[in-house]
């Protein structure tokens, strides 16, 4: 698709030679590029407000992306607008060439304009996916600072580099690389994930789904008696997942689904 | 300079045990060579294998001590019959205090027990205490409040009083530590009546008027009704209350119908 929109500015070129003579081809190549460096600043300029305005400084900070970009002194805001206004220039330089045929045009030089868009794109593709590889495995661990497993902190990684491979599956297919293979492995990725994931936590969200309900309308509360199944006595305590409840003998942990499997008895 | 020697010698002649109040990796690393080390503090610094966690921040050298030894006896690295030679800081932040002291020298006040031992996590337990001591220092508006917890077993402590009014807390699902809530409780102290908390800090109830049967529970004479409150509901279930008095001030822990902790706010 990227390609099919290239294909008059491709053609451009021609275009000129054919309407003008040599001379004046040579002028309209000087005149491309000139224009081409005006489009250019211009860009980078469009490209800047708008990611500032749409706050993404303020989105991408502290991210070990920006952060190293900070050391050898960029922003990814800059970063971004610069690559744009660079893409517009080799496509203005390019033209210019081929208008005022200093290069054959020959079949490597007619695809490269195309294939300077894919690397546009793939570097973007790259950018993105690193801030936002580097975003989601902060909030995820911010979610979860409260739960003190270690099982619990592989997570974040995980997410992060999920992210950093679908980005860079993206970038390579861009490229034109055979991501086939690595297609096969993020679905069988994905399957693993979703599919003995679901599995492992059936009980725990059904439970969790429960508890959710249970929480918001309070059909019982700490102190009533209650009966779930055959387990009676005095909710101690209720929350997202169990529901403990005691009796003279005992303390039952009674896992939410329970309550809509077998419903509750209140007793006055 | 001999003579102190020798007073520096029989305090610390044939001792079972070193505590060490202000652990500083190097001085544990040169004990621990030759002598049993208990470290005693808020969090396990060198990361000793004997460790007894000080839940409050306790001013007076004299109950960090205590609180210490019976840590260490309930958790059986001492016995009664131990020497144990305390190092701590009283004045400043290093080491400058030496305490020689007997292991079975107290009689068992509980306090240990208070934190580790009682059906609410400890954690809870710290948190409402923290609570009461702030409310005494600084009383509502100015004027000294009295508030009364009852942390723990609340299905069975919710079933021992009856409601002077409308829940405020009803479907609140608030917790003790949360940031908001030391505010709310504060406002809420105006309120007659006992606060309900559960095992793990959910805050049930405001404004219950406890019932439980006051026979046999023995508090200092000249306590009010809140304290004598508090003394009959603990005995009467597993829970553990926490007295602020209005009054003269003090913050009361209270277990099993009895006192157990007496802190000033004002010194804490």
């Amino acid at each position: 698709m990227v390609v099919s929109n290239f294909r008059p500015l491709m053609n451009v070129p021609d275009l000129v030679r054919t309407l003008f003579s040599e001379e004046t081809a040579v002028a309209v190549a000087i005149l491309v590029l000139f224009l081409g460096a005006v489009v250019g600043y211009l860009i980078w300029r469009f490209t800047r407000s708008m990611l500032e305005q749409a706050g993404v400084p303020e989105a991408v900070e502290g991210t070990v992306f920006e952060r190293t970009l900070q050391n050898i002194g960029l922003s990814t805001v800059g970063l971004v607008a610069q690559l744009a206004a660079i893409f517009v220039y080799a496509l203005a330089i390019f033209i210019a060439l081929q208008t005022a045929q200093v290069i054959d045009p020959t079949q490597f030089w007619t695809g490269f304009s195309a294939y300077l868009s894919q690397l546009f794109i793939a570097a973007l593709a790259i950018i993105v996916g690193l801030i936002l590889g580097d975003k989601a495995s902060l909030a995820v661990s911010e979610r979860l600072r409260s739960i003190k497993l270690p099982q619990i902190s592989i997570l974040a990684p995980i997410v992060k580099y999920s992210i950093f491979y679908v980005a860079a599956l993206v970038a390579l297919g861009q490229l034109g690389v055979a991501t086939m293979a690595l297609l096969v492995l993020l679905g069988v990725y994905v399957f693993g994930v979703l599919f003995l994931g679901g599995l492992a936590f059936k009980h725990l969200l059904a439970a969790g789904a429960a508890g959710i309900y249970l929480l918001l309308t309070e059909p019982y509360s700490i102190g009533d008696e209650i009966e779930i199944g055959d387990r009676r006595g005095v909710v101690q305590e209720i929350d997202m997942f169990v529901t403990h409840v005691e009796n003279d003998d005992a303390e039952f942990i009674v896992p939410n689904q329970r309550v809509f499997q077998s419903g509750v008895t209140r007793f006055r | 300079m001999s003579q102190i020697d020798d007073v520096m010698g029989r305090l610390t002649a044939d001792i079972d045990a070193v505590f060490l109040f202000a652990p500083s990796d190097s001085l544990f690393a040169e004990l621990a060579e030759e002598e049993t080390v208990v470290v005693v503090g808020a969090e396990n610094g060198p990361g000793a294998e004997r460790f007894v966690e000080l839940p409050l921040d306790f001013t007076a050298i004299g109950d960090r001590v205590r609180f210490g030894v019976e840590g260490a006896l309930e958790k059986e690295y001492v016995v009664e019959a131990d020497d144990i030679l305390c190092l701590g800081e009283t004045y400043a932040d290093e080491l400058d205090t030496a305490v020689r002291v007997r292991a079975g020298e107290f009689t068992e006040s509980g306090v240990y027990d208070l934190f580790v031992n009682s059906r609410a996590e400890p954690g809870v337990i710290r948190n409402v205490l923290e609570v009461a001591v702030e409310l005494g220092k600084k009383g509502q508006k100015g004027k000294p409040v009295g508030a009364l917890f009852v942390v723990g077993d609340a299905g069975k402590v919710m079933n021992k009083s009856r409601p002077l009014s409308y829940n405020p807390f009803e479907k609140s699902h608030v917790h003790v530590g949360d940031p908001i809530v030391n505010v709310m409780l504060k406002e809420f102290s105006r309120l007659d009546g006992a606060f309900v908390i559960s095992d793990s800090g959910k805050i049930v109830s405001a404004y219950r008027y406890l019932e439980p049967s006051a026979e046999g529970v023995d508090i200092p004479k000249g306590l009010g009704a809140r304290h004598m409150a508090a003394g009959a509901v603990t005995r009467d279930t597993n829970a553990t209350a926490i007295v602020l008095s209005e009054s003269d001030g003090l913050v009361r822990a209270f277990k099993g119908g009895e006192l157990i902790l007496e802190i000033d706010p004002e010194e804490y």
